[in-house]
């Protein structure tokens, strides 16, 4: 019981670290592409300001009860990986509560939040959203393909399921790192991270361009807020999965930070070099060359 | 014993005396026609009776007391007395079923059909070769005489043909005859048999030519087309008679003489054969029901001739078999040809008129489930032993061709009886039920199902069988008529008393089977809890359900491969019945038919060589089989494979799930498909450590998993609830496939805890859309929409279902996944497991648009008004759900128990429990733990929400943003129709129905093959004779 205070306590301090750095990550992100179209940018502190005033709005609307289980189907989805993510290796308080699952808890975790945020949308019963969800789905079933045989490829490399014991294999130096003891499983992954960010090429779900009215109009206020403090925790949760399985983890919060930066920038960086995909395009994209990589990756360790 | 010739006397002499009376003693001869008939049938019975108590002894008697040749000869044995008690009956009744008839015609058919009668019974009994010519002589002229009886063109042509054809064959005969006498000295069957082998080379051709007019007499194929044209043109009453007392007849003479020319029985069996599939394969595209009937006959004849003929090789079994197959179909067509007098109709879709007389559906059912061999019928075990005895002797093409006929005999009967119990007709007419005509096929109806439980009593592989169920069956069939809601309870109790009688045994000794015992009997009552919201009496659903469920509980039980077998196609029957009870059910009805027949044949097919390896039909004695083992494998899984709809032999699924009763599809997609899964289970049991079957194991497994992919990926694409949800059952099935041809420990829990997991969210989801519908009144999810608001008990039971059938943590089918990821990383099936992995994933699509479509989005107008879903839908589908949220919340529960189970086949990879705690050689999981943690968390967020947002306003349904217009109506707003069509672009390719079209290529291509096969019957009877000598000719080179 003792210890699984401090677990617990440690695990909430864990969670708000990570909730800031996802907040100031979107706020260099935000600043660095505002640089690039050579505008000057938000201010550093505009996502908590963004996350106060949402949560502060009084008049707030509700289409039923199914409507306040998306944004929190949501959060879960990103609080849960995190519970279930080991943050820094070496220590036993930071790995949260990772010692009841294994990777594949977290691979099927990350659904939940998507199901569920699909419902909470749908219930509003506004058309777009569902035209955004099925795009959403169809895309998202697509990504998993290359990360999957990605994830396999890792297991069979490590023998193992169990995200701590990937990333302690990759302990020693940079030349443990998956990135080069199994580059194409790496590049796979780092192919499908583009589409589990939601940037471009693959941000046609949420578009603002095509459906400038559904999820983002519909959820205000205090639901908007959580989903926003959501996106906060899962980019840097969805980024600190990929670090441990290919970038040999982080065994200090320093680490932690510039690791999830880079992987994170690297899905923002194509985002901003290239235009939108439709639909069938991007499932066809997921189906070519990730494909194939994941698959030489599987090949290469059977 | 009482002399046979009694029964000449008074056949001859009633027949002159009947033919001096007029048209005022038309009530008086009748009668005596009657008492006539009745006196031959007590005498036959009297001597059955005497000799199945041993009481008389055979008896060969001689005319005039001199010894031949002399005098004739007649033989009264147990094998004479039989027939001549079956074929009495038929008269008797036929004499009944006449009576309007013979009222009211003048050409006085009551002494023609005592002649004709008379004229059999001698037949049978006598042994001289040229008292059978004069008998069959006899026989011809009356059945010339009753085919005339009718006054239009058809029929006299159709007697004048008959009298022509006769007249060749009588020919053959009598030249036969005399060569005989000239040769042997003497007319005695029994100095025939003795000098046998000492026959001079005319004595030879002369018995030859005794024994090809017998033939020839029996219709064979292709030169009976002037027997087809009587079966058409006659009264159903003489087609009956041709048929059955005539057939019969001709039989046992072709019986006897036999022996007398050991140099034909391969020609018979050749004979035989080419009759019964090619005459089957012309009837597929025939239209008008006697002579369909015909066809049928001829090819069930030529069946039995077939059996004479393999005598060598069936040895002393060949009376049973062919006894058997005889008596079924005795019943049988002398039942259906009475039915189609009474329907009275030209084309055989007029028979959907049975449908306003339960009694002759029953009947008609009855009779046709018989002809194809389905149990507890004689033909079944008949066709049985025959199977069993071909494969034992190696004689695998005849094997073939037996399977192959009478397949094509249930395609044309089951399409026959769809169209009686479904096809939809604006004004049914109605059929006159007269007691002259009911008491004898009802009468036929008992004596085939009494036929078949004393058959049954004689098989040595049924001894283990419990005929509890049965029984049972019959006596909710007898108050059928009683309300839907007392004949519920009592099934429910009675599955109840039956659980408890077995259940507790099979949780100590066989684990396994008390699993799959659970799933077939537990899911039963519940799935007939939602039966009491049906109002009325549903007539004719608890009798056939409840054969499924006894069906299953016998396969469970059953110790040898009969019982399986006969297990098997009971639940077959059952099911049948119960899938084409849905409103547009007919063709996909019979496409799930035509499947499981042609499984269950693959299967007995596996089951007759098994024995001729093994010589044991205890199903434990598939573990002895090493040489035939991958045929035997491939022809047995092949056959499971048709009942668990894997890719290939599924097109039947979608179909048979999605337009079944709303209580009906749980039934056949959660808990029979489980039949197929536990037969695969025994297979590869027994047969698992073959190294053959890892060969197959390995192909298995890759169908398993584009099964998976296909089932889901076309799942995505349905716009109809319910066949979405059947599509979603076939990539299950797939999965479980797959897990099963892995063959490790984790591969076989996997598949254990999907097989599980399905059943109970399969159930829950076709329970819940079922209940939506039932109140809806559509399949279509684009008609519905924003049920939430309505239905909340259906929306949250729906959202669990989905929940669990994604796999997403923490509810159960999140162990199915866990374990399948370790199975995979153990068996080193990186690439099969990489393609079911994403066909879960797609899971996701379709499991989406079902809960969005029906639930969240807009309500439409016409729908504001309906209710919840049924309270006694309700109950089992919570009942469901609480096993769900028992088996997320403590996995190890059930997981470990399994896991004890498959370690005594796989001992090797087993997970290690630590508390809550599961590990594999490659992870870990804690199942409660999640649960807890995931349950904590949820909960807490949750209330935060609801804290922060709790000034929050309701709004009605239009309340959207949207963009400066306002919306319309609920259809224009609700995106529910081809959300998918970018996917469907992408990779559409994938769900092409090819196989729907392969399937329909080779229906086509059979269904030419008659058409074209049809044209030798021009009508002309010249023509036909023609054929006759041909085929004399034919037959005549292969022999010599």
């Amino acid at each position: 019981m003792d210890f699984d205070l401090k677990r617990l306590g440690f695990t909430l301090l864990g969670l708000l670290i990570v909730l800031n750095w996802g907040l100031l990550m979107s706020a260099i992100m935000r600043k660095m592409g505002a640089r690039v179209a050579r505008r000057y940018g938000i201010p550093w502190r505009q996502p908590w300001v963004d996350l106060v005033k949402n949560y502060a709005i009084r008049s707030q609307i509700t289409h039923g009860v199914m409507f306040y289980l998306g944004p929190v189907f949501r959060f879960s989805g990103g609080v849960g990986i995190f519970l279930f993510m080991p943050m820094i290796i070496g220590s036993k308080l930071w790995l949260n509560y990772s010692f009841q699952g294994d990777l594949v808890l977290i691979m099927y975790f990350q659904f939940f939040g998507m199901l569920g945020m699909a419902l909470g949308a749908g219930e509003g019963g506004h058309p777009h959203s569902a035209i955004g969800i099925s795009r959403g789905l169809s895309q998202f079933t697509v990504i998993e393909v290359p990360l999957t045989l990605a994830i396999l490829s890792l297991a069979i490399q490590y023998q193992t399921l169990s995200l701590v014991d990937i990333v302690e294999a990759q302990q020693g130096g940079f030349q443990n790192w998956s990135m080069w003891t199994n580059p194409f499983a790496t590049a796979a992954g780092m192919l499908a991270i583009l589409g589990i960010m939601g940037h471009s090429p693959f941000n046609l779900v949420k578009a603002p361009n095509e459906i400038p009215i559904g999820p983002p109009t519909e959820y205000h206020a205090t639901f908007l807020g959580v989903l926003r403090t959501n996106a906060a925790v899962l980019h840097v949760v969805e980024a600190a999965l990929f670090m441990n399985l290919f970038f040999g983890g982080a065994t200090n919060w320093f680490e932690f930070i510039i690791k999830t930066f880079l992987i994170y920038f690297w899905s923002v960086f194509v985002g901003v070099v290239f235009p939108r995909f439709r639909i069938e395009q991007s499932v066809s994209w997921f189906l070519k060359v990730p494909l194939v990589l994941g698959i030489i990756a599987i090949i290469l360790f059977m | 014993m009482v002399s046979p010739f009694y029964i000449l006397i008074v056949g001859l002499g009633l027949g002159f005396l009947l033919g001096l009376a007029g048209k005022k003693q038309a009530a008086i001869s009748n009668l005596l026609s009657l008492l006539a008939m009745a006196f031959f049938t007590a005498i036959s019975a009297h001597w059955l009776l005497g000799f199945l108590s041993g009481n008389l002894q055979a008896e060969t008697v001689f005319s005039a007391g001199f010894k031949p040749p002399y005098s004739i000869s007649l033989f009264i044995g147990l094998h004479e007395a039989a027939l001549s008690l079956l074929i009495n009956m038929l008269g008797f009744f036929t004499v009944m079923y006449f009576r309007k008839a013979l009222l009211n015609e003048s050409r006085k058919l009551g002494p023609v059909i005592l002649v004709l009668f008379m004229a059999l019974n001698m037949l049978i009994f006598t042994r001289d070769l040229f008292n059978i010519f004069v008998f069959l002589e006899i026989t011809t002229i009356a059945i010339s005489g009753l085919v005339l009886m009718d006054d239009n063109h058809q029929a006299h042509a159709a007697g004048f043909k008959y009298l022509l054809a006769s007249a060749l064959i009588s020919a053959f005969y009598l030249l036969g005859t005399v060569l005989v006498y000239n040769s042997t000295g003497s007319l005695w069957i029994d100095d025939l048999l003795a000098t046998k082998n000492a026959l001079n080379p005319m004595a030879v051709i002369a018995v030859f030519l005794i024994i090809i007019a017998l033939i020839l007499e029996l219709k064979p194929f292709p030169a009976n087309g002037w027997a087809l044209d009587v079966y058409q043109a006659a009264h159903p009453g003489t087609g009956a008679i041709v048929s059955g007392a005539a057939g019969t007849t001709m039989l046992f003479v072709l019986y006897k003489l036999m022996p007398a020319a050991p140099f034909i029985s391969d020609i018979l069996v050749g004979v035989g054969l080419v009759t019964f599939v090619g005459s089957n394969l012309i009837a597929l595209t025939q239209n008008h029901p006697n002579r369909l009937l015909g066809y049928s006959s001829i090819g069930q004849i030529g069946l039995i001739v077939s059996i004479i003929g393999l005598q060598p090789y069936l040895g002393e079994k060949t009376v049973f078999v062919g006894f058997a197959i005889l008596l079924t179909h005795f019943f049988a067509k002398a039942g259906l040809f009475w039915l189609s007098g009474m329907v009275g109709k030209d084309k055989i879709q007029d028979w959907a008129a049975l449908r306003r007389n339960p009694i002759l559906l029953v009947l008609f059912g009855t009779f046709v489930f018989a002809l194809i061999g389905f149990p507890p019928f004689p033909s079944f075990f008949g066709k049985w032993e025959l199977i069993l005895s071909l494969s034992a002797n190696g004689q695998y093409y005849l094997l073939g061709a037996v399977l192959a006929g009478s397949f094509l005999e249930g395609i044309y009967l089951f399409r026959w009886l769809g169209y009686s119990i479904k096809l939809s007709f604006d004004d049914l007419h109605e059929i006159k039920l007269s007691w002259e005509k009911i008491i004898p096929v009802s009468l036929w109806g008992i004596l085939l199902y009494a036929a078949g439980i004393y058959t049954s009593t004689l098989m040595n592989g049924l001894v283990g069988m419990d005929y509890l169920p049965l029984i049972f069956i019959a006596l909710i069939f007898i108050i059928d008529g009683l309300p839907a809601y007392i004949k519920n309870t009592i099934a429910i109790a009675g599955m109840l008393f039956y659980s408890w009688l077995i259940l507790p045994d099979l949780y100590t000794t066989d684990m396994l089977r008390f699993i799959f015992a659970g799933i077939f009997l537990i899911g039963g009552i519940l799935t007939f809890i939602a039966g009491y919201a049906y109002k009325g009496a549903r007539r004719g659903f608890y009798p056939v359900a409840l054969l499924m469920y006894a069906g299953l509980a016998m396969l469970i039980q059953a110790t040898t491969t009969l019982e399986f077998f006969f297990g098997w196609e009971l639940m077959t029957a059952g099911s049948y019945f119960l899938i084409i009870r849905g409103k547009k059910s007919m063709p996909h009805a019979l496409s799930y038919m035509l499947f499981s027949i042609g499984g269950a044949y693959a299967i007995l097919a596996g089951f007759g060589l098994s024995f001729a390896e093994t010589g044991s039909i205890a199903l434990s004695s598939l573990s002895q089989i090493s040489q035939m083992a991958t045929i035997i494998f491939t022809l047995l899984v092949v056959g499971f494979m048709t009942k668990t709809a894997s890719l290939g032999l599924h097109i039947w699924l979608p179909g048979a799930h999605a337009e079944a009763e709303s209580d009906v599809s749980p039934m056949v997609s959660a808990i029979l498909l489980k039949a197929g899964v536990f037969g695969i289970i025994i297979l590869m049991i027994a047969m698992g450590h073959n190294p053959e079957t890892a060969n197959i194991a390995y192909i298995l497994g890759w169908l398993g998993a584009i099964t998976a992919l296909v089932g889901n990926l076309a799942a995505a694409f349905q716009e109809d609830a319910k066949r979405l949800l059947a599509y979603s059952s076939i990539s299950q099935l797939g999965y479980i496939l797959f897990a099963l041809a892995m063959m490790s420990h984790l591969g076989w829990l996997t598949a254990m805890v999907y097989s599980l997991n399905h059943f109970l969210y399969k159930a829950i989801l076709f329970l819940t859309i079922g209940a939506v519908v039932m109140k809806v009144g559509t399949h279509s999810m684009y008609k519905m929409g924003g049920l939430i608001k309505n239905m909340p008990m259906a929306f949250i039971a729906v959202l669990i279902g989905i929940i669990a059938l994604s796999g997403v943590p923490p509810l159960s089918g999140f162990a199915g996944k866990w374990l399948f990821y370790n199975a995979v990383l153990d068996k080193h099936w990186y690439f099969q497991g990489a393609i079911v992995f994403f066909s879960g994933i797609i899971a996701f699509l379709y499991l989406f648009k079902l809960i969005y479509s029906v639930f969240l989005g807009q309500l439409k107008d016409n729908l504001r008004h309906v209710t919840d879903i049924s309270v006694w839908f309700a109950i089992p589908i919570y009942t469901l759900i609480i096993g769900i949220m028992i088996f997320s919340a403590k996995p190890e529960w059930v997981l470990q128990p399994l896991g004890t189970m498959i370690g005594q086949w796989y001992p090797d990879g087993a997970l290690a429990w630590n508390g809550g705690m599961a590990t594999s050689a490659y992870g870990y999981w804690h199942g409660t733990g999640v649960m807890v943690t995931i349950g904590i968390m949820f909960v807490t967020l949750l209330t935060w929400l609801l804290v922060l947002s709790r000034k929050a306003q309701k709004v009605k349904q239009f309340n959207i943003v949207f963009a400066a217009e306002a919306p319309q109506r609920p259809e224009t707003t609700h995106v529910s129709y081809n959300i998918y069509a970018g996917y469907n672009k992408a990779l559409g390719w994938i769900v092409a129905p090819k196989i729907t079209e392969f399937w329909n290529m080779m229906t086509d291509w059979v269904h030419s093959l008659a058409l074209y096969g049809r044209l030798i019957y021009n009508g002309n009877g010249q023509v036909y004779l023609l054929y006759v000598m041909a085929y004399f000719l034919t037959i005549y080179f292969l022999v010599f």
